[in-house]
């Protein structure tokens, strides 16, 4: 089965964390997933612009939806879990919102937009888990399994909360992507912090805070046996692996713990080329977790 | 009636190792957790301390952490925990408060952070309420905060709240929430100073995660509320606080180019000297293959602007009409 989306990599993804646009993208390929590029699409606000004016955050992300309704997309693909947060809560607002959804049809009718309400925000873990048949369907795909490995996924708040909002997964106790972990052959470890705070938010405002946070994630991911964590958010990934020093730091610990975006995993179980993957562009060198599974990354 | 197994944290308050202990309980899954902990005292161990009193949702008595949630145990059924945790119900004693004993939690500094932002009107003596009569709202008025009065006080949100545990400048879900009460009050005359009072990290350290969302037993949506007050903020207080430049920042950054610059964003937000200790991590990234290089301007960026131009103006955060439908859960 293919599906067709209009692919929202969002603004991490294109710069610091091009790693993440580029895994995806090897992974889309492999699971049937055609992606439909938009050099349109406006960054989602990462929440920061919805605490300076919620219309205009609103606004900027009914346009991006609009722009795939307008080719004729259901589906935005989006590869983080703060983006699928605030696309949502933008689409949610302009349905339940009759005040708010007037001003911005306004504004947007002079720019030469309709929108319709349409097409709806999907994160490719949404994606495999809900369209495409669940974990379930990788397991045929998987050339190398992550046997002996133990993964510990990082949820990224806004996939999964407000839940009335994003109607995916269990809010607090989720396991889609656990059930990934499982399919690709590695053991996952459970853990209270896998639905916490990275500590990103607060990276500006206090990061001796937003690193204490992060460190204390990581190092229970560790202490529940974790070769690697992996996460939906990229976000939450600069927050594990690009702060990852200054997190152990905060803790008092030398975490050293690779830390994977959601379809890096996949395309390391798919076998797909490490370089491909963007696996030398870490922080911490991935390679702990690889050479469990005989992999090497490329200098 | 099925068995099912409490995995209770004991903890007797003096200094002894906390350990988990195990309680066969014969129960419906119909049954309220709390029921069962009641029997456990009464039929197994009568030294079990747990809090509770109404047991219908009101006094907010019995909250603690159900399966790591934290909970009324009053009103969550043993089948909705049994069903997905093997007839298992691990109970802990509510997260961030210290423990007295078992599941017993000393609320001191929960109390102390709601005590902190005056929860009473706060008049202005030269605008006295009218004597004698009620004093007056229009049903648009009290919309504006109609979740707040919904607060039991049970502390569950303060609890689930990552931020609280992890600084303690932080005023946490509740007490944001009831301050938020009386920022939008038309009779309260503190307004700026209430807004200043919480500057900067009382507020600003809210992570967003909605885990309070979850939590909350009433729908209080305390998350939402803090939004609601860092908006309030930034329009009264402007770009002077690290958490008001990091999104007054942003929503400048992105009218820019359409995307994020992250390099500006951190100059915008830390200034110049902040920005000099970034200077190792810039290289430390571009070592790693972090790209540092900003993107192109996105195709349509007048349209971005259009809209900046259309709607980047204050907006009338307290005379904004709300949208009905949104209730307690499950209503």
């Amino acid at each position: 089965m293919t599906v067709k989306v209009a692919y929202y990599p969002g603004c991490v993804a294109q710069e610091s964390g091009r790693e993440l646009d580029m895994a995806t993208r090897a992974v889309a390929a492999a699971l049937g997933i055609e992606l439909v590029d938009f050099p349109t699409f406006s960054c989602c606000g990462s929440g920061f612009i919805d605490e300076a004016n919620m219309t205009l955050n609103i606004a900027l992300n009914a346009r991006n939806l609009a722009l795939a309704e307008r080719a004729g997309l259901n589906t935005v693909m989006t590869i983080c879990s703060t983006c699928q947060g605030m696309l949502t809560h933008a689409r949610h607002t302009m349905k339940h919102d009759a005040v708010v959804k007037a001003r911005v049809d306004q504004t947007l009718g002079k720019i030469g937009f309709q929108y319709q309400g349409t097409a709806v925000p999907k994160h490719l873990l949404q994606i495999i888990s809900e369209d495409l048949g669940g974990a379930e369907m990788l397991r045929p795909l998987v050339r190398r399994p992550l046997t002996g490995t133990k993964v510990a996924a990082f949820y990224g708040c806004h996939i999964l909360r407000p839940h009335d909002v994003m109607k995916f997964d269990d809010p607090e106790e989720p396991h889609t992507f656990e059930d990934i972990i499982k399919v690709l052959g590695a053991e996952p470890v459970y853990y209270r912090g896998r639905v916490q705070c990275c500590g990103f938010p607060i990276q500006f405002v206090k990061p001796e805070t937003a690193q204490r946070i992060a460190g204390n994630q990581i190092r229970e991911a560790k202490q529940g046996g974790a070769d690697a964590m992996a996460t939906p958010c990229p976000l939450c990934h600069i927050s594990l692996d690009t702060y990852q020093k200054e997190a152990g730091k905060a803790v008092g610990e030398d975490l050293n713990m690779p830390v994977l975006h959601f379809p890096q995993l996949i395309g390391i179980a798919l076998g797909l080329d490490p370089k491909t993957l963007g696996l030398p562009r870490h922080m911490v060198d991935p390679q702990l977790l690889l050479n469990k599974v005989s992999v090497s990354v490329p200098a | 009636m099925t068995q099912v197994t409490y995995q209770i944290l004991r903890n007797d308050g003096k200094g002894g190792v906390p350990h988990f202990q195990n309680f066969v309980v014969e129960i419906g899954e119909t049954e309220a957790i709390l029921t069962g902990l009641i029997k456990i005292r009464n039929e197994q161990d009568p030294t079990l301390a747990v809090r509770y009193s109404c047991r219908q949702e009101i006094c907010g008595s019995c909250a603690m952490r159900v399966n790591g949630k934290s909970r009324l145990v009053c009103s969550r059924l043993v089948g909705t925990e049994t069903k997905t945790h093997n007839n298992t119900i691990r109970i802990e004693p509510m997260a961030n408060q210290p423990v007295l004993r078992d599941l017993v939690v000393d609320q001191t500094p929960f109390w102390d952070r709601y005590r902190h932002i005056r929860p009473h009107l706060i008049l202005d003596p030269a605008n006295p309420l009218p004597q004698g009569k009620e004093s007056r709202m229009t049903p648009e008025q009290v919309d504006q905060f109609r979740e707040t009065p919904r607060c039991i006080a049970c502390a569950s949100c303060y609890s689930a709240c990552p931020a609280v545990g992890s600084d303690p400048d932080f005023l946490g879900p509740m007490a944001l929430a009831k301050l938020y009460r009386f920022t939008v009050d038309p009779r309260d005359a503190a307004y700026h100073e209430r807004l200043e009072g919480i500057q900067n990290q009382k507020l600003w350290l809210c992570l967003r995660c909605n885990l309070c969302v979850e939590a909350c037993p009433k729908d209080v949506r305390p998350a939402e509320r803090i939004v609601d007050l860092k908006r309030l903020a930034n329009q009264e207080i402007g770009k002077r606080e690290r958490g008001s430049k990091h999104s007054i920042g942003f929503l400048n950054n992105i009218e820019q180019g359409g995307l994020l610059n992250e390099t500006k964003l951190a100059r915008d937000s830390l200034g110049l000297f902040g920005m000099l200790g970034q200077v190792g991590k810039g290289f430390q990234m571009m070592r790693h293959g972090k790209s540092l290089k900003k993107h192109p301007p996105i195709q349509g960026l007048s349209e971005v602007q259009a809209i900046y131009a259309d709607l980047n103006k204050p907006e009338d955060i307290k005379g904004r009409e709300r949208p009905v439908g949104k209730g307690v859960k499950g209503e």
